[in-house]
Formats: C-alpha cells, structure tokens, sequence
C-alpha cells in the first residue's frame, strides 16, 4: 500500500477510532457489570440468604405470638440476624461494584486519551483529506490546523468533527 | 364643670415637665410621661380625662414602633437563620427605640401643654376625638386631629411638622432596610428552590452527557444539511466556497424555525446558572444567555454533520474514481 493510500484511509481510521470510542463509552455500565460478576462469586450465598430470610417470615407469619411466644420471638431474631448479614454482605458488594465502575471508567477515558494523542502525534504534519483550497475558504487555515497544507483537513479537526456526528448518529442508542 | 375643673387640674399638672425639663423621667411619672423598662406607659395621677387622653395615644403609638421595629427580627426567627449583624442591627433597633422613646417622653407633654393651653374647649373636643379614633393611629394624625376642630396656636402645628418630618427619615430608613431584607429573603428562596431542582436532576445527570432533545425541527436541520452537503459536492463546490451554501440555509432555517411545532423548553438548571443567580445576574440575561448559547451549538453541529458530509462524499467519490480506469 502506497503512502498516499495509506493517508488516504486516514480519514476512515479516525472516524472507526472515534466511533469506536463512543460505542464503549454507551457500553460503559454493561461492561462494569460483567466485571463485577466475574469478579464477585458469592452472589449465590445472597440469593441463599434472601430466600432463608423470606422462608422465615413466611413461618413467622404463621406462628401467632400470643400462644408461641417464644418460637415467634426466636424466629424474630433470626430473621433480624440474618438481615444484619445480608445488609452487610449487600454494602460489601455495593462498594465493590462502585470501585469496578470507576476503574472501568477511568481505564477507558485513559485509554481513549491514549489514543487520541496517538492519532495527533501520527497526523500532525500529515492532513488526513486534501479538498482545494479555495473549496474551504474562508476557514481553510482553521480546518488544515496544525498541518499547515493549503486545503488538507487537519486531524484536530476531523477528530472534533467525526466527535460530533457520532454523538448525534448515537444518540438514540444513548 | 367636672370638665373645666380637669382641665385646670390637667393644666396645672402638666406645665411641670416644661418649667423643668431637666427634672428626671421618673418625677414625671403622675403626669404619665415615664416608661416602664417594658415599653409601657402607665397612668399615674392627675385629672382622669387628661391622663386618658395622653395614655392610650402613647400605648398607641408605642405598639406601633414596637410592630415596625420588631419585624426584621420577626423575620429572621421566622425564616430560622441569623445574619452576621443581626445582634448588632437588633441592639441598634433597641437604642432607636429607647431614644424615640425617650423624645416622645419629653416632647409629648409639652405638646399636650399646647394643645391644652390654646383653649380648654379644645381639651374637651379632643378627649372625645381620641376616644372615638380609638387605638393603633399614627402620633403625627392624631395630633392632627386635635388641631382640626381647634383653633391652636400655629407652634404647636410647627412643631408637630417638624416631629413627623424626623419621624419620616427614620421611617425611610426602615423602609431601606426592610427592602434590602426583602430583596436578600427572595433571593434566599431562589436559592433554596435551584437547590431542589439541582438535587432532582442529579440522577438524570448521572448517566453522563446530558444529550440534547431532538425534536422535529432538529432533525429536519440535520438532514438538510447532509443533502446540501451532498449536493454542493456533486453540483456547487467547483464555483464557490462550500460555507457559502451553508450559510444560506442557516438563514433559511432561522426563517423555517417558526413553522415547525415547539416543543416544551425546558429550562436546565446547572451549578453555572445557580451561581450567576446567585451572584445578582438577573433571570432573564441568563436565560437569554443560555438561549443564545444553545443556538449558537445547534449551528455548530449543523456545520459538523455539513463538512462531515462533504468530506465523506469527497473521499467516496475519489475512491470511486480511482478505481474506476
């Protein structure tokens, strides 16, 4: 591949780049949500504990205080203890979640940025589409930024401008 | 007779005060010109109607000051917060207070003296006047009132003149201080209710970038831009430059705009503009503010989805041509 066939796709790699980028960043919460589950294997011991718990009420239920005092008021303290457990286990696990979704979130806009400034180092003296000049005038020097090529379109502007459309394209998946 | 006799006893009572001013509050007392450490006045001796007279008028008249002094701090313990200088405005209110008690100690009984002095048929008319105009009336039209029927000596309407004049000023002054009070409580209440907006548009917020609603019109710019874009590609660029097209249907949109159904604007409430609310910008720069803002973005990414188009047609159209021998 010639280079002037390789710059030709230039335009392309950003715009799949960007593209890319955008549709991760809607995927954001499903992906901290595969982590975690991944990552946290007792969720079977809470869906245990939530089931023991309404067993318990359901017997509690059919245990009437006032001739079994004392089964009801033990079955009370089951249930109150097995409660205390589940609401522990549930912050536990809750918190865990919260720190899955932040280093989710910050990995990618790490890694996005990474990217970003990948692409401008690749394409900072090389315009990514070349149009004539004078199709582009009065902003040609804006749009061929920091190129300096009479009517190339610049990367900073081309990735501002794929930025843009693919939010707009996205935004009903949003 | 009974009335005469009074007026005399009233007289002869009530210059005391005049000949000696220096003579301290309390020795004024039968003449019921000392307050109590409540604000009161009591009645002391002296004629019965005279006494009356001058006694429901000052009780009047204090429970007047009291309501119009009070009420700033009313509405602080109202409102439940403290301002800085609160104490400090409240003890000054308080001296105010106890001077214009004060003065009105020392300079009702000589206008009374007056009054009593110009004819003592005017004491009798004016006993009836005071009781008849009852409680809660301003010193200044009650004194008034005893002027009108009577023919008094032009001192005393000087006097009285001169009294409500330094009774005006010290009402402006309140007035002053009760609107900056009010204006500082209604931007308090603003506060308060952005407050509550912010806290309910959090978890819509949360999700991350607050997207803009698309409604018809946002579309229908949208896509007249992309087929202009094509066809300036196909058509128009080779003549002039590919903005000037752009321009001109921008300018047809803002034509279009009123034609298309609008939806519901809801006014976005953000830490930015709870600030500049918060700072003194007035609601409606702001709004026309952020109006102007958002306009100025849907232009912005009208030209992006515009040049994207252009681009993508261009490269197309050149891949195409170039595998085409």
């Amino acid at each position: 591949m010639s280079s002037a066939e390789a710059d030709r796709g230039a335009w392309l790699l950003v715009l799949s780049f960007v593209f890319a980028c955008n549709v991760l960043r809607i995927l954001l919460p499903s992906v901290s949500s595969f982590v975690s589950r991944v990552l946290q294997r007792d969720a079977e011991q809470e869906a245990q504990m939530r089931a023991e718990i309404q067993g318990m009420k359901q017997e509690l239920a059919a245990v009437n205080m006032m001739d079994e005092f004392a089964r009801y008021a033990r079955l009370e303290r089951r249930i109150n203890k097995m409660t205390d457990r589940l609401k522990t286990h549930v912050k536990a696990r809750t918190a865990q979640l919260a720190k899955i979704k932040w280093v989710v979130s910050v990995s990618f806009y790490v890694l996005q940025a990474v990217l970003m400034v990948s692409l401008i180092w690749k394409y900072y003296s090389v315009p990514v589409a070349v149009v004539p000049s004078k199709w582009v005038t009065p902003l040609d020097r804006l749009v061929a930024f920091p190129t300096r090529v009479a009517g190339g379109v610049g990367i900073t502007c081309w990735i501002l401008v794929c930025n843009k459309v693919v939010a707009v394209a996205l935004h009903p998946f949003s | 007779m009974s009335r005469v006799a009074s007026s005399e006893a009233t007289f002869t009572l009530v210059t005391t005060p005049s000949l000696a001013p220096s003579l301290p509050v309390e020795k004024m007392e039968p003449v019921t010109v000392a307050p109590r450490e409540n604000g009161d006045w009591r009645g002391g001796g002296g004629g019965p109607l005279g006494s009356g007279l001058s006694e429901s008028q000052r009780r009047a008249e204090l429970r007047r000051r009291k309501l119009l002094m009070n009420s700033e701090q009313r509405i602080n313990q109202i409102m439940g917060f403290h301002r800085p200088g609160s104490e400090e405005e409240e003890s000054q209110i308080n001296s105010r207070q106890q001077e214009s008690d004060k003065l009105n100690s020392l300079t009702i009984p000589s206008v009374s003296k007056r009054i009593v002095l110009g004819d003592s048929v005017c004491s009798g008319t004016i006993d009836q006047q005071s009781v008849a105009e009852g409680k809660g009336t301003q010193l200044g039209d009650k004194l008034d009132s005893f002027m009108k029927p009577s023919e008094c000596s032009s001192d005393a309407s000087l006097d009285l003149r001169q009294r409500n004049r330094g009774d005006l000023s010290t009402d402006t002054v309140q007035r002053g201080s009760r609107h900056g009070l009010e204006q500082y409580l209604s931007r308090f209440e603003e506060a308060m209710k952005l407050r509550k907006q912010l806290i309910s548009e959090k978890p819509n917020q949360e999700d991350g970038n607050t997207a803009e609603e698309f409604d018809s019109f946002r579309i229908f710019r949208l896509v007249g831009c992309a087929l202009l874009a094509f066809g300036v590609r196909a058509f128009v660029c080779k003549y002039l430059s590919i903005f000037a097209p752009f321009l001109t249907l921008q300018l047809a949109y803002m034509g279009l705009y009123k034609y298309f159904p609008k939806g519901e604007k809801k006014i976005k409430t953000t830490v930015l503009t709870a600030a500049l609310l918060l700072s003194g910008i007035p609601a409606e720069v702001i709004n026309r503010s952020m109006d102007t803002y958002s306009k100025m973005g849907e232009v912005f990414t009208d030209l992006c989805v515009y040049f994207f188009t252009f681009i993508f047609c261009h490269e197309l159209l050149d891949y195409w041509g170039s595998e085409v021998p």
